[in-house]
């Protein structure tokens, strides 16, 4: 009973789902294995410690301010950037390789600033979020949310893309209803 | 290919006649009004079908009949006196939305009707779960007076029902009009259920998902009175039928429909229990659609094994016998045999990359890049394999201009296979494709 | 002549931003849902898109991908501070609407995406126009779906009361945005394969005229 409530929580509180943050990464994500795999990891890597950054950020930035918010967050993750993609190089040459076009591609996401955004958001209306562990927890559950949506897709990839479907709504048309539907399934259970 | 299409028109005529019973119940109880909202979304999905249909430049067939059967479904689920307007605006969601974008009925993804309701909660959640009692009639175009909420609205509050076993088996009792005749549901259940016009395994699965909780974690007084309630309420009953069971949408192997439908049927019941929904059962069963296709993905995958296998298998005999042939001519006896070679070949990349169970369940998308249909990333995104590839020593050389040019070819090519002569080859080659899957 | 001229309106029409692209999406979603919400997107993402990219466009183009990236961001989130700041000033209750799709317009595809893979490899004149258009194709679809799902979800057009017999609520949700969204885009993809047809049918013509 836990879990169900907990998936529906999860669903509801999805970027993709109920925000539509990140859903042109997602259609690239879903298109194949490795780019799920790939997009999905460091995606969650990013709104994990990005999370974390957020939360030094909003913790010592003074409100007068909160203008340079964007500003500190981008450059976070601006470093997160580069951090990713030198420990890569150095680590294995060959998973540099395989892996940087899922940095370039994942770092500066709607998926992850908007990540970043919705948990200061919350944090604002609600003091007792501003914890180290619940911004953490909070950017893991983004990156699970990610995937979840990307799996969703995944499923009815093929179908989507079929000759079977009007040449006008084949792919990504056709993947924004498919989405759209979902989401409204999410909503209707809210 | 004609038996598939005489099986697709008997599914829809046993349909049509059960849905036709429980009509016959609705206006019994509720008069002309809830036969008028049927014929209204008849016409209207039918109209919206052809529309649709034309707009594909395909014509309209006996087969594309079978959108009467969702429209029937919809108005089965709404109260009699729901505005005619919003139920023809779900009809034609039904129809447009949620069907012929993906492909129509060859191609189906969601259930049209569950969508359809879906769609309704969202936008008119109140007109859609206040009823009026049965036997109260109301005019055809008469507003409606003395609405009440729905008895399973009543069971979530009270923990019971104030109405007899006749009284409940019979449909006399506030609800939606066709989803409340727990006994003729009951008997359209078995007969579809005996003449394979719905997967039994999903409707088993539902049914017992939600009767094993309700026994278990019962909502009433007992466990007995629980089950009881459980089953003629929430839509349980109805849901489980015409939309968990499905065929077009459960997954077609008894075995994987059984954990589809026992998916929904658990969850809804413990959103029944934990939250104050009603007839969460149809939300559910949209919201597992990516489930049953996972599955049916995954019964493909295996078809494909077994097919594979059994090619191996052929090979390995016809190897053995020339081998023994061989070998007799030479006269000479070999007693090692290579295994290893009797096994098919494994690439290396394949032997390093570990499958992972849960991609291999939801894509149908081979090891390669490419899907194995439609459109691959670039096609989506022009940009976006330029932008997964681009590097840092790359910067260079993708500003000398040269892949402009063969982004240039790639757009060019886009566009030319969204012509329709061009797409109709295409077509044909993944048709053909698609017809030797199944 | 005709293939530059092409590729300058791009943008708005045969490969618009938001219809073909895909690109910048979700605030279409979430906040093309009345047209003053629109209107106020469509005067942040033009303000910033155009002056971030116009910036961003004289870094040196030697320097690795990476850090140009992380350059036209900071360049972005640098040029959102004087817009938030004007736009706090004098259309109080905009940046609130709009939410947190207001800093993320900074960090959208056309700067971060588009940049190295189209704009930066044009004539700076040409460029410039590109932008425009693309510019404007975000803004014409923005403003369209704004006001057909203003009408059909709220039964107005700029918060001024239309006649609507029945209301589809759930336009103005996300999903509905999904769903609008995605017809939109099937619509556009049939014009442009229609026109597209065209094209070729007038090219044989004059093929066979020739003759």
């Amino acid at each position: 009973m836990f879990l169900v409530t907990e998936l529906i929580a999860l669903l509801a509180a999805n970027l993709i789902l109920t925000q539509a943050l990140g859903t042109s990464t997602l259609f690239i994500a879903a298109g194949s294995r490795k780019n799920l795999v790939g997009t999905a990891v460091v995606i969650t890597i990013f709104t994990t410690a990005g999370s974390l950054a957020a939360y030094i950020i909003q913790r010592e930035l003074p409100e007068k301010y909160s203008y340079l918010t964007l500003l500190f967050y981008t450059l976070s993750v601006g470093i997160l950037y580069v951090i990713l993609l030198s420990a890569l190089y150095f680590i294995s040459r060959k998973g540099f390789e395989k892996t940087r076009k899922y940095i370039h591609l994942s770092a500066y996401n709607c998926a992850v600033m908007g990540t970043l955004f919705t948990i200061t958001e919350k944090a604002q209306n609600d003091a007792s979020f501003m914890t180290l562990k619940s911004f953490f927890l909070a950017g893991l559950s983004s990156g699970a949310g990610f995937i979840i949506a990307a799996l969703i897709l995944t499923a009815a990839y093929r179908k989507l893309n079929s000759a079977k479907v009007p040449a006008s709504f084949r792919g990504f048309p056709a993947m924004l209803v498919y989405l759209g539907i979902i989401s409204m399934a999410v909503y209707a259970l809210r | 290919m004609l038996k598939e299409k005489r099986n697709e028109r008997q599914i829809w005529l046993d349909m049509i006649i059960t849905l036709l019973t429980l009509e016959v119940m609705a206006y019994f109880y509720y008069g002309l009004r809830a036969a008028f909202l049927a014929g209204v979304c008849a016409a209207v999905s039918a109209a919206a079908e052809f529309i649709c249909l034309r707009l594909m430049h395909k014509d309209f067939t006996a087969d594309d009949l079978t959108c009467t059967s969702d429209a029937l479904i919809i108005a089965l689920m709404l109260p009699a006196v729901m505005n005619y307007r919003i139920a023809a605006i779900a009809c034609v969601f039904a129809v447009t939305a949620a069907k012929n974008i993906f492909g129509g009925r060859n191609n189906m993804i969601f259930s049209p009707a569950a969508a359809a309701y879906v769609f309704m909660m969202t936008s008119w959640r109140a007109q859609l779960l206040q009823f009026t009692e049965p036997h109260v009639k109301t005019g055809l175009f008469e507003n409606a007076g003395n609405l009440v909420s729905s008895a399973s609205h009543s069971f979530k509050v009270t923990g019971k029902l104030n109405y007899t076993d006749i009284e409940l088996l019979m449909g006399n009792f506030s609800g939606p009009v066709g989803a409340v005749s727990i006994l003729l549901l009951l008997v359209a259940a078995a007969i579809l259920i005996f003449r394979r016009d719905i997967s039994a395994g999903a409707f088993i699965g539902c049914m017992g998902g939600i009767l094993f909780l309700a026994y278990f974690v019962p909502m009433a007084s007992t466990p007995w009175l629980s089950v009881k309630y459980t089953l003629v309420t929430n839509m349980n009953l109805f849901a489980s039928i015409y939309i968990v069971s499905d065929k077009r949408i459960a997954p077609k192997r008894n075995y994987y429909a059984f954990f589809y439908g026992l998916l929904i049927g658990a969850v809804s019941y413990i959103l029944v229990l934990t939250t104050v929904k009603e007839n969460p059962i149809v939300m559910v069963s949209v919201l597992f659609t990516p489930a049953a296709l996972a599955f049916k993905n995954l019964e493909k995958r295996i078809e494909l094994a077994k097919a594979e296998q059994e090619e191996n298998e052929k090979a390995a005999e016809q190897e053995a016998n020339k081998e023994a042939e061989e070998e007799s001519q030479d006269y000479e006896l070999n007693a090692e045999t290579d295994e290893e070679a009797l096994l098919p070949e494994v690439s290396e990349e394949e032997a390093a990359e570990p499958d992972s169970f849960l991609y291999e369940l939801l894509s149908e998308t081979e090891e390669n890049e490419e899907p194995a249909y439609g459109i691959d990333t670039a096609e989506i995104i022009p940009e976006a394999e330029e932008f997964l590839y681009i590097s840092e020593d790359e910067t260079e050389e993708i500003l000398t201009g040269n892949t402009e040019e063969t982004a240039g070819q790639e757009s060019e090519n886009t566009e030319h296979s969204e012509t329709d002569e061009a797409e109709s080859d295409e077509e044909n080659a993944l048709n053909k494709e698609a017809d030797e899957d199944e | 002549m005709s293939n530059s001229r092409s590729s300058v309106f791009d943008g708005l029409l045969r490969e618009n931003t938001v219809l073909s692209s895909l690109l910048v999406i979700s605030p279409v979603i979430m906040c093309g849902d009345t047209l003053r919400n629109a209107e106020a997107l469509v005067y942040a993402f033009s303000v910033i898109t155009f002056f971030s990219v116009m910036i961003a466009s004289f870094v040196p183009k030697k320097l690795p991908y990476a850090v140009k990236i992380i350059i036209y961001a900071v360049i972005s989130s640098l040029i959102y501070i004087p817009v938030r700041i004007v736009t706090q000033e004098y259309f109080p209750g905009i940046v609130a609407r709009i939410g947190i799709y207001f800093p993320l317009l900074a960090v959208n595809s056309l700067i971060v995406v588009q940049t190295e893979t189209k704009f930066f490899r044009m004539k700076k004149l040409k460029m410039t126009f590109s932008l425009i258009f693309s510019i404007l194709g975000f803004d014409a679809v923005m403003l369209l779906t704004a006001v057909i799902r203003e009408l059909l979800a709220y039964g107005t057009i700029n918060s001024k009361v239309v006649d609507m017999h029945t209301l589809i609520s759930g336009l103005g949700m996300p999903f509905g945005g999904f769903i609008f969204l995605g017809l939109m885009c099937g619509l556009y993809r049939k014009i442009r394969s229609m026109a597209g047809y065209e094209d070729n049918k007038v090219r044989s013509e004059e093929n066979v005229s020739g003759n």
